[in-house]
């Protein structure tokens, strides 16, 4: 199954996020937990701590930088970027916003 | 009569959540009782300062088809009006004589691109004798890319947690200032302070009073006026004044 989880900023989305993916990987399920906010945060509510959930790169970002030819594959880019949390959960951020953008 | 105030150039940014729409919706009704013509913006994509500054939630809409989609050049004001026409037309008038523009929606258009149609009314708007506030949408996108080129001051508000201390990193490269806010206890301020390396202007104790304000989605200055949240936030725009002159 698909889950997007959407609202107003500070109502819970990341935390409710969280606790789902980890909750769904409990019951036995594989979970790739996709941080789609440019200011991901979903790490700290997975338990991968703040340190490591500011270390994550975006997908984008990195395949901008890294001048890939042609697109990978949904699998490629997970096996790439995603990062393991607890209880199985793989981890990728989509896109991340850190750096003054001067255009 | 004293000469008019100086005018301030402010930008609230934060996580989503710690507080800043009500922040600014505060300190623009206080600058505006101690005499400061405010222009309040709204460019948030998910407007929320209206309530903040005691409008109804669509007290300061837009109307419909004010900008356009132009091919080739994406989103532009109809007939290309002046920053100024645009205020004097379309500002709504909040409370205390405050001045407000919501600059992140307009009616019948869910792209959040619309908004770059009124950029040039933060950026172009040099009325002598303005102050302007501007609420920036939650999180990193805006900041970065430029929408707070136009302050003077752009505080980052953070609640303490770890989430708020995260985005307020990453805000470090454009912010200038911050506040604490719904701060409980002395180790929440320590925490929120501990890795911001930037000038702490206030720290606004966490008030179930404001919690209770946005329940009912009153203006916390209305609700709560001699609440200790909102007494902490006459401090803030004491040491605000301060900064700008």
């Amino acid at each position: 199954m698909k889950i997007a989880v959407i609202g107003k900023g500070g109502s819970g989305k990341t935390t409710v996020a969280g606790v789902l993916a980890r909750c769904l990987a409990r019951a036995g399920r594989e979970v790739v937990a996709l941080d789609c906010d440019a200011n991901p945060n979903l790490g700290i509510s997975l338990g991968v701590g703040l340190d490591m959930t500011e270390q994550l790169a975006g997908i984008r970002q990195s395949l901008e930088d890294g001048g890939v030819e042609h697109a990978p594959t949904p699998e490629e880019l997970l096996s790439r970027f995603g990062a393991p949390a607890p209880d199985g959960v793989r981890l990728a951020v989509v896109t991340k916003i850190d750096q003054p953008n001067p255009g | 009569m004293g000469a008019a105030p100086a005018a301030l150039k402010v930008a609230f940014v934060d996580k989503g959540g710690a507080g800043k729409s009500a922040l600014a919706g505060t300190v623009c009704r206080q600058l505006a009782r101690r005499g400061h013509r405010v222009l309040a913006l709204d460019v948030d994509t998910m407007p929320g300062l209206a309530v903040s500054l005691g409008m109804p939630p669509e007290g300061a809409r837009l109307p419909a088809g004010l900008a356009e989609r132009v091919e080739g050049k994406g989103w532009q004001v109809v007939k290309g009006a002046r920053p100024a026409q645009l205020v004097d037309r379309y500002a709504a008038w909040a409370a205390d004589g405050v001045r407000v523009l919501e600059l992140g929606k307009l009616p019948g258009q869910v792209e959040p691109s619309v908004t770059v149609a009124f950029r040039h009314v933060m950026e172009r708007f040099r009325r002598p004798g303005w102050t302007l506030v501007a609420d920036l949408a939650a999180g990193t996108r805006q900041a970065m890319f430029g929408w707070a080129h136009f302050a003077r001051i752009i505080v980052v508000v953070a609640d303490p947690s770890a989430k708020s201390a995260l985005t307020t990193r990453r805000l470090l490269p454009v912010a200038t200032h911050l506040v604490a806010n719904k701060v409980g206890c002395a180790s929440d301020l320590e925490a929120i302070t501990a890795a911001v390396p930037l000038q702490l202007l206030g720290a606004i104790p966490y008030d179930e009073a404001l919690a209770e304000a946005e329940r009912r989605g009153l203006a916390p200055i209305d609700f709560a006026p001699d609440s200790p949240a909102m007494i902490a936030t006459e401090e803030l725009v004491s040491r605000l004044i301060r900064e700008a002159s």
